[in-house]
């Protein structure tokens, strides 16, 4: 993903420890400059705060918020109020400051997440409005005039050769900005943050709870501007003006230009903005004229910023020095047969552990899934389904036919949780989960797949299974701020490591690993999509059209991926288009019809049912 | 009343820039945030013209023309070159904001970052409603709003052109299999924008003076407007611009003369947190309720 | 020799790097009505979009009436040359009846003799339609949206008709009234491509068929020969 993906995996320390001691050299350089160089340093620290902030929630949950100098200003202004009139330690409001700002982050966040997409931009944007406004006009924020901010403490004496200390302290809060960002990047919550911007029901399929993860990501990005809030108090004045909306905008510009959703590029982009106008120095209208154009000129020529154009210019460099990627490995022409022992044994033992932890004492006599009586309609709409009774069996595969519109995919979709029953109950092992919300019933061992494949293209094949082991990795939310610095981290990402390419062997489609979805054909992503839903174990997989678009030998390896599946115990049910396929694998067999069951029983049976040639044939 | 009136004048403006916001969003879903910029280039054109010693009106079309001049070329710079790389990126949001830089700062390059004088034609005549005072100016722009809003209606309703629109913002896809070049339509959708702000101007014009920075302020009052009408039509804009403008007058003269800065942003939040939609959301329930009334009626007809 | 009416060659077709379509062969001859069949994901509402032109990333010779298309932008394409009903209508549902119709002609807007006389035609077709003209198209029931969105393709007055599967969702009465409908459009000797699930209605209304699999043309063949009841083809189907 990032540079430091190319470079060999044995040299990544040492460049870490380079990088780190080059940054070191220069807060030394800044700390010791002019008044003037360090006044720049301190405001392009803070920007670059602020930048890799925004870019957490833009780049990574999809969320554009322009209500970032909003919770920048109640930093600085807390800060400042704190400090002047409440004579606080200045220690002490730092954490207050995160604290405190995260806290209205979240508030924000959870208001304003309930309408998505634009409104989110709108809601946070006329926060920023609110903010700015009240401070103007109330006297305790000094009104337009605003604050002067408090001062730094210096260095002891001893430390005295190290320069300036507030140098010091805002390159050490961009660094840990930056660092723990990283981390997250780093972490298995990175491919599940670009499912819930992505692929939502698949995040939610694999247990996230994606509306808390979002509004929790806002609310640590939220903290993260207060923070730099805290550290912009220091610069001297704080005044209404610095956290106008189009400071927010201007943020926004910085991720933008730098790069989205590179961590890095955004530092940049908030350099380059921060020092251009104060470097270049010619008629200040024409500087800006120059700005302008150059906002347009790299978002259209060059939309994904400069961290875009350097992979660019680096992989042309690359090809024209001969060094070109690793070739896509071909499409598999499949042994059926020969699936990676160890793989299915991995699988397997998946399935005792979650079989012995969560099956409530029910027998294997109890159905799998059971739903009694279930109508359901679209609003004020008609019905969609009507009456159905829908059980299925332990360790069978039960295939689910029927015309489009028929009502399938709406079926599964009860019976996940994405949609509720208006009418009838459903039992997955004998609970009752009519209550239950899509990440409660994952708890009962249910996984799925979606039709036309749910995805995050931009990632790997494995990064995209890693999605779906998210309910097997515990706290991992929490943990992710400091992945690669934990010990626990390090065995659990082994273990996690190990269990994604055993799924992805077991589907077959580990030479896939590597790369992008997008750039792999579509079975390789309804492989990829088997894999992420299979790959923690679940006792119930529900497969919404598995054989999709497959080439005819692709459907044969899916079908034999399935048939090993149902024989380490998995009950599963097949939503298929394709009936040919279905009566050779399925032990059962229920067809609907315009929402009511017309059939149910051994495939056998069903195939040679008079009302179920009708329903293919019409009349 | 009094406050009505004048809150109806200065509304009338917003609600013309929100109109412009809203009718360039409705056929392509891209907030041009150069839009108050365009009101600017309005000003500033007719002024310039009308200084070369131009008769006033003459002026005054060619400001209309420049600022929807200026919105089309807007568009073909700024935002389909985005849109054709990725249609669902926000990247749009930083070019427009790009072109509203480059705008304001360019007139202030040309023109001085001064304010000058701008053709006065209907001021100094007053005009009495009951107990209240407006000038001739005021009432004109309430008008001239009110007309222009109505005719937009009409024109999106009734004629194919207008047709066409409404059905780009429902599918633009489906739309196009039907034969239109969406990128003709949307580059006149902001030309159109660019006219209503441009409209917006020469009738603020001789209040304000001409000045390369009027447009932050009218830009950021008729995005507000905008999001108190709501976005479904554009209509609804130039209503949340009449009730911004009253709320903001009413605000100066019943909390304190400061209070038409932050009052109406509370009356925003409120409604977002309320009514996400829009203002004019509301209204759509009650349009279902009544279709749903008539349409049996008209079933056995 | 006169030229097919729809005549693809090689056609590949897909939305990302690799292709849905896979070297497509398909004819439609002039006044033909033929009929595509398959699973989902086989690709047909793909082939039926890349005609159009909705499908950006497409190769190989797509030509209607001899006129190649293949660089075409879909504007163009709609002038006349082709028109399709989309799988789920896509009426412009808050504007009226009369209004969706209307649309359907753009290119011809400056013929008003011409748009009253194709309007008045599929108020011939549809008598239904012309009494609800003034009600917003999302008031209707299944049936009459299908017959806007029939009615709307026709209006373009297009060489070729694509239809994604107009019986989806519909009640068998419905389902009657359409087909019914379309066997009258192939009376009138119209060139029709038509996706269809229902094995019976599209060996009622078409004179050949074509299955669809994986992106390749599995099986070709007089809608006569399969038999009066599809045995074959339902076969093919259920295995």
């Amino acid at each position: 993903m990032t540079a430091a993906s190319r470079v060999p995996a044995a040299w990544r320390p040492a460049a870490f420890v380079a990088a780190l001691a080059g940054y070191g050299v220069f807060a030394y350089w800044a700390a010791h400059s002019t008044l003037y160089i360090q006044g720049l340093v301190l405001v392009a620290a803070v920007f670059g705060m602020l930048a890799v902030s925004l870019d957490l929630v833009a780049g990574m949950t999809g969320l554009y918020s322009l209500g970032h100098a909003g919770l920048f200003a109640l930093g600085a202004y807390a800060t400042t109020i704190l400090y002047n009139d409440h004579h606080w330690n200045l220690f002490l409001i730092l954490p207050t400051c995160l604290l405190g700002v995260g806290a209205v982050g979240l508030v924000l966040g959870a208001i304003s997440l309930r309408v998505s997409g634009l409104y989110f931009a709108i809601t946070t944007f006329v926060f920023t409005l609110v903010v700015t406004v009240f401070a103007s006009d109330s006297t305790f924020t000094g009104g337009y005039g605003g604050l002067i901010g408090p001062i730094f403490p210096e260095f002891p004496s001893s430390l005295s050769w190290a320069g300036q200390s507030v140098i010091w302290a805002c390159l050490i809060a961009l660094l840990i900005t930056t660092l723990v960002v990283l981390a997250i990047r780093s972490s298995p919550l990175y491919p599940v943050l670009l499912a819930i911007r992505d692929a939502e029901p698949f995040a939610a399929a694999a247990g996230a709870s994606t509306a808390a993860v979002r509004i929790g990501v806002f609310g640590l990005s939220a903290a993260i501007a207060g923070g730099a809030g805290w550290m912009f108090a220091f610069q001297g004045i704080v005044s209404p003006s610095q956290f106008s909306w189009q400071v927010s905008v201007n943020i926004l510009v910085m991720v933008i230009l730098g790069g989205i959703n590179t961590t890095i590029g955004p530092i940049l982009g908030a350099v380059f903005i921060t020092v251009f106008p104060a470097q270049v120095n010619i008629n200040p209208f024409w500087q800006e004229v120059l700005f302008g154009a150059l906002f347009v000129g790299v978002i259209v020529i060059f939309p994904s910023g400069f961290v875009g154009l350097v992979r660019l210019i680096g992989r042309q460099i690359g090809r024209s020095l001969g060094l070109a990627g690793p070739a896509a490995p071909r499409v598999e022409e499949e042994q059926p047969g020969i699936v990676d022992a160890a793989a299915v044994s991995a699988v397997a033992r998946a399935e005792e552990r979650s079989a012995a932890s969560g099956s409530n004492g029910s027998g294997p006599e109890t159905p799998a899934i059971d739903c009694r009586d279930i109508s359901f309609r679209y609003g004020s709409g008609p019905l969609v389904l009507n009456g159905v009774d829908f059980t299925v069996r332990r360790a069978t595969i039960h295939g689910l036919i029927g015309p489009n519109g028929s009502g399938k995919s709406t079926l599964v979709d009860l019976i996940s949780g994405r949609l509720r029953p208006v009418g009838g109950s459903i039992e997955i092992e004998g609970v009752a989960v009519d209550r239950e919300g899509v990440t409660k019933r994952v708890g009962h061992g249910v996984a799925r797949t979606f039709q036309s494949a749910v995805l995050v293209n931009e990632l790997s094949a494995r990064q995209n299974v890693q999605v779906g082991l998210y309910s097997r990795v515990p706290r991992l939310a929490a943990r992710s701020l400091a992945w690669p610095a934990l010990p626990s981290a390090r065995r659990d990402g082994r273990r996690l490591r190990q269990t994604v390419d055993d799924s992805l062997a077991f589907v077959g489609a580990r030479e896939w690993g590597r790369v992008r979805l997008a750039d792999a054909p579509h079975g390789i992503a309804q492989l990829t999509q088997l894999a992420a839903a299979c790959a923690w174990g679940p006792r119930t997989l529900i497969l919404d059209e598995p054989l999709a678009g497959l080439a005819p030998s692709e459907v044969e390896h899916a079908a034999s991926i399935l048939a090993k599946l149902k024989s380490t115990g998995v009950s599963i049910v097949l939503i298929e288009h394709q009936p040919r396929f279905v009566f050779a694998l399925c032990d059962e067999v229920t067809v609907l019809a315009a929402g009511e069951v017309v059939a149910s029983g051994p495939a056998a049976a069903v195939r040679e049912d008079e009302h179920v040639r009708e329903v293919y044939l019409g009349q | 009343m009094q406050v009505l009136l004048s809150g109806l004048a200065i509304g009338a403006i917003y609600g013309l820039v929100a109109m412009g916001f809203a009718i360039a969003f409705y056929v392509t879903r891209v907030i041009n945030f150069a839009e108050g910029q365009l009101l600017m280039v309005g000003v500033m054109v007719a002024a310039w013209f009308a200084r070369t010693g131009l008769d006033p009106w003459i002026a005054i079309v060619l400001g209309i023309l420049a600022a929807a001049a200026v919105g089309a070329v807007t568009y073909l710079v700024a935002v389909r070159p985005v849109l054709a790389f990725d249609r669902f990126s926000f990247a749009w949001l930083v070019s427009t904001l790009g072109v509203a830089l480059i705008l304001e700062n360019g007139a202030a390059l040309v023109w001085g970052p001064t304010s000058r004088s701008f053709p006065a034609l209907l001021t100094g005549t007053s005009v009495h409603v009951g107990s209240a005072t407006l000038t001739l100016q005021e009432v004109v722009t309430i008008g001239v709003a009110i007309a222009a809003a109505i005719g937009f209606e009409l024109y999106r309703r009734r004629t194919l052109f207008g047709k066409l629109g409404m059905a780009i913002a429902h599918d633009p896809e489906m739309a196009t299999a039907l034969g239109a070049n969406t990128v003709l339509v949307a580059t006149a959708a902001f030309a159109l924008a660019g006219a209503f702000a441009g409209l917006a101007g020469v009738l603020i014009g001789p209040i304000t003076y001409s000045n390369p920075y009027l447009g932050d302020t009218y830009g950021i009052a008729g995005f507000v407007a905008l999001m108190i009408g709501g976005t479904s039509r554009p209509a609804a804009a130039m209503a949340g611009g009449l009730l911004l403008g009253i709320l903001g007058e009413a605000a100066n003269k019943l909390i304190d003369t400061q209070a038409s800065d932050w009052f109406p942003f509370v009356v925003v939040v409120v409604m977002l947190l309320v009514l996400p939609e829009g203002l004019l959301s509301l209204a759509a329930p009650f349009r279902r309720a009544v279709r749903r009334a008539r349409a049996p009626a008209g079933a056995t007809g | 020799m006169s030229a097919n009416a729809l005549d693809l060659r090689g056609l590949r077709a897909g939305y990302g790097r690799y292709d849905v379509l896979r070297d497509v062969d398909l004819q439609v001859a002039p006044g033909e009505a033929v009929g595509l069949l398959g699973p989902n994901g086989a690709g047909k509402t793909t082939l039926l979009r890349a005609v159009m032109g909705l499908v950006k990333h497409r190769t190989g010779v797509i030509s209607i009436a001899g006129t190649d298309v293949v660089r075409m932008p879909a504007h163009k394409i709609a002038r006349g040359l082709a028109a399709l009903v989309p799988e789920g209508r896509r009426l412009f549902v808050d504007q009226p009846i009369e209004d969706n119709l209307l649309l359907g002609a753009l290119h011809l807007r400056r013929d008003k003799a011409r748009v009253s006389e194709l309007l008045e035609s599929v108020y011939a077709l549809f008598p239904v339609l012309r009494d609800v003209r003034n009600r917003p198209a999302g008031a209707l029931s299944g049936g009459q949206q299908q017959m806007v969105a029939i009615g709307r393709m026709l209006m373009s007055d297009p060489t070729v008709l694509l239809l994604d599967e107009p019986s989806l969702g519909l009640a068998p009465i419905a389902i009657g009234e359409v087909a019914e409908a379309l066997e009258r459009l192939r009376e009138e000797g119209r060139s029709i491509l038509v996706v269809e699930q229902r094995v019976d209605l599209a060996l009622r209304m078409c004179d050949r068929i074509y299955v669809l699999a994986g992106g390749e043309v599995a099986l070709e063949e007089q809608a006569r020969a399969l038999g009066e009841d599809g045995r074959a083809l339902i076969d093919a189907y259920l295995g």
